[in-house]
């Protein structure tokens, strides 16, 4: 069932996932189309997530958007308060209570790992996207492992003092109990410039699943659901956000993930694990946590693989 | 004429050793044919084998007889169908 | 059952990994159903291409653990490049030998041909050198009106039949066992029953059989289809072919209900097959080639000089039968037999997945389900009978 409509205000509005979104030209959604998009959700009921460019946008589309409930996801040059920051880098001027996003590559988490950590000594909330895990192979899999123990130490050690921030890659696993993904064209939808619905912003401008004019008709539908996923449905590396674009990119279908983004999420998995143990061993109780069995195999593939 | 009786049956195990050394003399024999000068080492390499798994292949045969006491025929040789393990008897009269 | 022939199982059916050179692009005929709509004269393989391809599978054991292995050589027409598979041959004897790879104690070339030039002095010779590890499929369609509808020459439009049936006794005499497949599309449903008989006539004992799964199927197709399966099915029965000879049309397993849990498997051989083209590119199965697709883009697995991309293998597989497949496919009640092509599952779908089941042929299925449960009926009935008579004539010889 339809939950989230996301709404890219610009064609250059900051990417906030995996892809890279190399528009750097202007071009404002048309403030009908806007109006229509938000009218829409409303009828459909949607929560609307609307994503800025990186400068202020005009008054009337700043009331109109005010007009419904929302989140406002974008770069701090916008102007917005916003609910979702997206950092460019980790030097953050005011390093305020809230809830942040940063894109970096491996080599960039390694290297600003301190940074990373005095925000969520701050912050309510980090997000962090790898957004070169296509190209990884053992030896990046090794470092990543590494500083995912490195954060593990670092977190507990804010939890020991009293500083319960959020870091996806570690702790959002700790508090499900099922998977939470993007689940774009399966509760979620994209309005993009042009009046057109896409599945992902990264299918913007080229595979359109309709318009505000014809209707949403998202062909084969059903492959963006996790029970048609015949990987992803035995798993429980939940905190996966089992991206469509990069299933598309690195396997060709939708519904089926790369043996790299298995792997990225399972040693994000497990090193949740360590947390919850050391948690565990230093009596710091995380509310609604289940415990997460051991597991041997990082790619859930190899375990489902009949042909070998 | 040729008259063709069904003698015995080997287990799949025994079944599937003579069909690798049957295989292997079959393909050893067909690279026999387009080995030349330029492929000496190889070649002797492939004479020794040949040598080695046409005995194994024999051996089998006499092991297996020896083992069931399959019936024989001094103009008969014994056929394995490789599907159902059989042993037949054939016999040209 | 010992009465009754049934279709043989592939050769090593389960343990094998089957690796296809696409050789040519070429070919004598233009056969309206095939599905090759991107034939030409141009792209043909070099011996180079063939042995870089052959010296990573060979190098790379660990990603090719089958006992055994088919070389398969297809086009076009693969005899037109029969100098080339030669030495494609040759070189595969030598270095699955000089490097001791298990294969060499388990290994066969098979060729699709159309059989046209099966008499040539080169393929001949071809055949003596390699005569224990051949495998090879002449196809023809039937009688020659049902052959000549469909198989005919580029250019001229002519049939084929009368130059392919002069070289199957010489096919069957160093073949007993071969078998040929048919392919049924629309306009041949009228000639099934007469061709497959036909096909006995020549010395064919197995016949597979098979409806296209493309989209060709008018309205009515499915009650032409089931009315000659059901002749032919008299006509096996009351003149007891069934026991020498075997169709594919007929068989026990068909059209019963299937566990989504138990019977789950993709029977689909592709990403378990590698195929290979002019460029030396990989593809999981040859419908995968640019050639063989009429609207989505090649998928492409890699290629001889990176070699194999398994992401992109990992989709083929994962599938399993309800996945792909529509509600009313996994609550079908006749469902076993009803086959896919995975290729044909991409090519007609609404995006670029594998994943969404082609339902052209269900109909068709349906149909042959039908007719299929008349054969079984029919003939167990007739043997049920036999034995009572048999019993019956032994009982009266017992003096009491």
């Amino acid at each position: 069932m339809l939950t989230y409509l996301v709404v890219l205000l610009d064609d250059s509005s900051v990417s906030y996932c995996h892809y890279e979104n190399g528009c750097k030209e202007r071009h404002l959604i048309d403030l009908d189309v806007l109006k229509h998009g938000i009218i829409w959700a409303m009828k459909e009921n949607l929560n609307i997530q609307f994503v800025y460019p990186d400068y202020q946008l005009p008054e009337e589309y700043r009331n109109t958007i005010e007009m419904v409930d929302h989140t406002k996801i974008g770069p701090i040059a916008c102007g917005e308060n916003l609910d979702v920051i997206v950092l460019d880098d980790l030097l953050v001027r005011s390093q305020t209570d809230g809830c942040y996003l940063w894109r970096c590559t491996l080599q960039e988490l390694i290297d600003n790992k301190e940074r990373l950590v005095s925000i969520l000594s701050c912050a309510t909330r980090l997000n962090v996207v790898l957004t070169d895990i296509i190209k990884w192979k053992q030896s990046e899999f090794d470092s990543y492992k590494d500083i995912l123990d490195d954060l593990v130490d670092q977190m507990v050690e804010l939890y020991q003092h009293g500083k319960r921030a959020q870091l996806n890659l570690l702790t959002d696993r700790l508090l499900l109990s099922s998977m939470n993904n993007c689940n774009a064209g399966d509760t979620t939808v994209v309005l993009a410039p042009d009046g057109k619905f896409y599945v992902c912003p990264a299918h913007y401008p080229n595979e359109s699943v309709g318009s505000l004019h014809e209707g949403l008709h998202i062909p084969n539908r059903q492959l963006y659901n996790l029970d048609h996923a015949p990987i992803c449905r035995h798993c429980d590396a939940f905190q996966c956000k089992r991206c469509i674009w990069l299933n598309q990119q690195t396997t060709t279908d939708c519904n089926i993930p790369s043996h790299e983004q298995c792997v990225v999420a399972h040693l994000e998995r497990n090193a949740s694990r360590t947390m919850q143990q050391r948690l565990k061993e230093k009596d710091i109780v995380v509310e609604n946590s289940q415990v997460i069995p051991e597991i041997d195999c990082l790619d859930p593939f190899e375990k489902y693989n009949r042909w070998k | 004429m040729e008259i063709r009786k069904i003698v015995g049956k080997v287990t799949p195990q025994e079944n599937k050793e003579i069909q690798s050394l049957f295989e292997r003399r079959n393909g050893l024999n067909e690279l026999a044919k387009i080995l030349d000068a330029n492929d000496n080492e190889l070649y002797e390499k492939l004479v020794k084998d040949l040598g080695e798994t046409s005995t194994k292949f024999q051996q089998w045969w006499n092991e297996k007889a020896k083992k069931y006491g399959w019936e024989g025929h001094p103009k008969g040789n014994w056929e394995i169908n490789f599907q159902t393990c059989e042993i037949t008897l054939v016999v040209n009269e | 059952m010992s009465d009754i022939k049934l279709i043989g199982r592939e050769w090593r059916a389960g343990s094998c990994k089957t690796i296809t050179f696409i050789v040519t692009k070429d070919c004598q005929l233009a056969c309206k159903y095939c599905y090759l709509v991107g034939k030409n004269s141009k792209e043909r393989m070099t011996f180079d291409i063939a042995r870089q391809a052959i010296d990573y599978i060979l190098s790379h054991e660990d990603n090719f653990r089958e006992e055994s292995v088919v070389w398969e050589f297809i086009g076009g027409e693969p005899f037109l490049e029969i100098d080339l598979i030669d030495r494609i041959c040759d070189y595969l004897k030598k270095e699955m030998y000089r490097r001791d790879h298990r294969w060499f104690n388990s290994y066969r070339f098979s060729f699709s041909t159309n059989g046209i030039n099966y008499h040539e002095e080169k393929v001949q010779k071809f055949i003596m050198k390699n005569s224990e590890h051949l495998s090879i499929g002449i196809t023809i369609d039937g009688t020659e009106i049902k052959h000549d509808l469909n198989r005919i020459y580029k250019g001229s439009g002519k049939g084929s039949y009368q130059d392919v049936v002069r070289n199957i006794p010489l096919w069957i005499k160093q073949f007993p066992s071969a078998s040929t497949k048919v392919t049924i599309s629309s306009e041949d449903i009228p000639y099934i029953q007469e061709s497959v008989l036909h096909l006995y006539s020549l010395g064919i004992k197995e016949v597979n059989i098979n409806c296209v799964f493309e989209d060709v199927w008018k309205n009515g197709d499915d009650q032409l289809f089931e009315n000659q399966l059901m002749e032919l099915a008299d006509e096996i029965i009351d003149n007891e072919y069934y026991k020498e000879h075997a169709c594919s049309f007929f068989a026990e397993f068909i059209g019963k209900p299937l566990n989504p849990e138990i019977d789950n498997s993709n029977w689909c051989g592709a990403g378990k097959m590698l195929s290979i083209d002019a460029a030396g590119n990989f593809y999981p199965c040859t419908r995968f080639a640019k050639y063989s697709l009429r609207d989505k883009p090649a998928w492409i697995v890699g290629n001889v000089k990176d070699g194999i991309d398994n992401n992109k293998l990992r989709p083929f597989l994962m599938l399993d039968r309800t996945t792909q497949s529509p509600p009313e496919c996994n609550a079908c009640e006749v469902a076993s037999g009803c086959a896919w092509c995975q290729g044909e599952n991409y090519d007609a779908a609404d995006t670029h997945t594998i994943y969404q089941r082609s339902t052209a042929i269900c109909k068709m299925h349906k149909a042959r389900v039908r007719a299929n449960n008349y054969y079984w009926n029919k003939l167990f009935r007739k043997l049920e009978l036999q034995e009572y008579e048999e019993q019956k004539r032994k009982s009266m010889n017992v003096i009491c």
